[in-house]
């Protein structure tokens, strides 16, 4: 049972998206896109040093879940599913070797956008930078797993669409990432303490706005790693050997 | 290559049953297939031909009866001494020739950088794709898809091969050059399952068992089917069983 393949299938999956120059060229253009329009709409660079750890959190969860989902997706209508699990490696060894996969481009992805915010967009922050982006990492490695573990759902990519703003909504909307979670009905809060979101802006505010330290967010971090261990073993389980059913 | 537990029979389907939903894609189904030969699976759409190559290769589960293949029950375990080519291509479409027969043999136990090296080129060479190994399989014909599809099943020398309507889309000449390659591999010990819709396959093949409704209508050498339906082509014995199945079930 020992994954012995994962290696092998990450280094597929990164071969496969290294090829495909478009989207290269996208998972680089499209967060900085997104980072200027967001930028240039908060003239005031206080109000966007504030929201700057929330919107961070945000993009590292939702371009890796976003990535992650879709391409595994296709590896089933695309029939290679079919190969894989007809073969010898297993399930693990697919889940892993996606996270290994996928997590070097989130990562990719991740810096440019927070060295992007930090350096052109400006925004001022308290916390060493390398402790700002190993709590990132920690983000991402819950969403690849989460991407998997959905798009297992999803039969088809019109599907795998649905899921995104189920996704992606109420993490924003209750995690605190546009207005305060003690300013909402208690019974709201309750449901955001379930969502990894809310551990992800919780955790970046407190280093990037208060100068903690890692260790300080220790609780928020084994949240976040306790979600990561969930997803990737809902997502082994969740992987069908069969096909069609 | 060859271990001695597939000598006599390489695949064992007893009484198999198997359902979608409704549909019952195979109906008490039993075959012995011995090893080393090329064995057709013939019959028209929906037959089930897909159905129980999916069974015998572990993506699918009886729901009753049993299935062997190699002296075990399908999973993992034998998975990496069967070649499974699947109906449709099942390929890694941004990725180059090469890359994905070289995955799909890195995958398949084939290690050792040198002799994976090796055995890809040669596997590459035989689909007559070595010119094109540095392209990216979306800039194929259906035909050269098809062909990385099965170096990518054949890559790492299984004794068993499961091949999917392996010779759908191929020239002629090509065809040709297969049907030699499965001759060879056959006296090598390999067993070798193709399913098909054309007789010209089915004339290859040391075999055949005629699938209708997800039951076998009809088995034996091409010859013997020919000869004992008393007709000249095996098109015609098969419609000829088709026909007298009707007969008997009306
Ligand atoms: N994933 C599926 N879900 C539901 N029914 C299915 C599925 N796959 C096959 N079937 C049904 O099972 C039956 C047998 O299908 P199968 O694919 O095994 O036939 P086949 O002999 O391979 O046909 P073809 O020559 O068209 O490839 C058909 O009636 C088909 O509709
Ligand atoms: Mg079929």
């Amino acid at each position: 049972m020992l994954p012995r393949y994962a290696f092998t299938i990450a280094g597929r999956v990164c071969r496969q998206l290294l090829r495909d120059r478009r989207t290269m060229a996208l998972i680089v253009v499209v967060p900085i896109v997104v980072m200027t329009l967001i930028g240039l709409s908060f003239p005031e660079g206080i109000v966007l040093d504030r929201i700057a750890p929330a919107l961070l959190a945000t993009m590292a969860l939702f371009f890796s879940f976003l990535l992650t989902g879709i391409s595994f997706l296709r590896e089933r209508s695309q029939g290679t599913m079919e190969r894989l699990m007809a073969s010898s490696v297993s399930r693990l060894d697919v889940v892993l070797g996606y996270l290994l996969g996928f997590f070097i481009f989130a990562l990719t992805q991740t810096l440019i956008i927070l060295l992007f915010t930090i350096y052109v967009l400006d925004v001022n922050y308290n916390g060493d930078l390398w402790q700002i982006f190993v709590f990132q990492i920690v983000i991402i490695a819950g969403a690849v797993n989460l991407g998997i573990f959905i798009s297992t759902f999803a039969r088809n990519e019109f599907q795998m669409v649905q899921f995104i703003p189920l996704i992606l909504f109420p993490q924003v909307f209750l995690c605190g990432v546009i207005w305060p979670v003690e300013q909402m009905p208690e019974y709201l809060q309750w449901i955001g303490r379930f969502l990894p979101l809310k551990y992800g802006v919780d955790g970046l505010r407190d280093i990037m706005l208060s100068g903690m330290s890692l260790i300080d967010v220790w609780f928020e971090l084994l949240v976040l790693v306790g979600f990561t261990v969930a997803t990737s073993v809902l997502a082994t389980l969740t992987l069908r050997r069969g096909v069609g059913g | 290559m060859v271990t001695s537990d597939s000598k006599q029979v390489a695949v064992d389907i007893n009484e198999v049953t198997f359902r979608y939903g409704n549909i019952r894609a195979l109906d008490a189904l039993s075959l012995e297939i011995p090893a080393g030969i090329s064995f057709g699976l013939l019959g028209p759409n929906g037959a089930g031909k897909t159905t129980l190559i999916r069974l015998l290769v572990g993506l699918l589960k009886p729901k009753h009866g049993s299935v062997r293949v190699l002296g075990e029950v399908p999973s993992r375990r034998v998975a990496y001494r069967i070649g499974y080519m699947p109906q449709l291509h099942s390929l890694y479409t941004e990725l180059s020739v090469q890359q994905n027969v070289d995955f799909f043999a890195k995958i398949n136990r084939l290690s050792g950088g040198a002799e994976r090296a090796r055995r890809v080129e040669e596997t590459i060479r035989l689909v007559d794709l070595w010119p094109r190994r540095n392209d990216s399989v979306v800039k194929l014909s259906g035909g050269m898809r098809q062909r990385v599809s099965l170096a990518c099943a054949i890559v790492h020398n299984p004794p068993l091969l499961l091949l999917d309507e392996p010779t759908v889309g191929l020239d002629p000449e090509l065809r040709v050059t297969f049907w030699e390659h499965f001759a060879n591999l056959n006296e090598q010990g390999v067993t070798i399952i193709v399913s098909s819709h054309t007789m010209d396959d089915a004339a290859h093949c040391d075999h055949l068992a005629f699938m209708r409704d997800g039951r076998v209508i009809a088995q034996g050498g091409p010859e013997e089917l020919r000869s004992d339906t008393g007709q000249t082509t095996l098109e015609d014995a098969f419609l000829y069983y088709v026909r007298s199945g009707e007969r008997n079930a009306a």
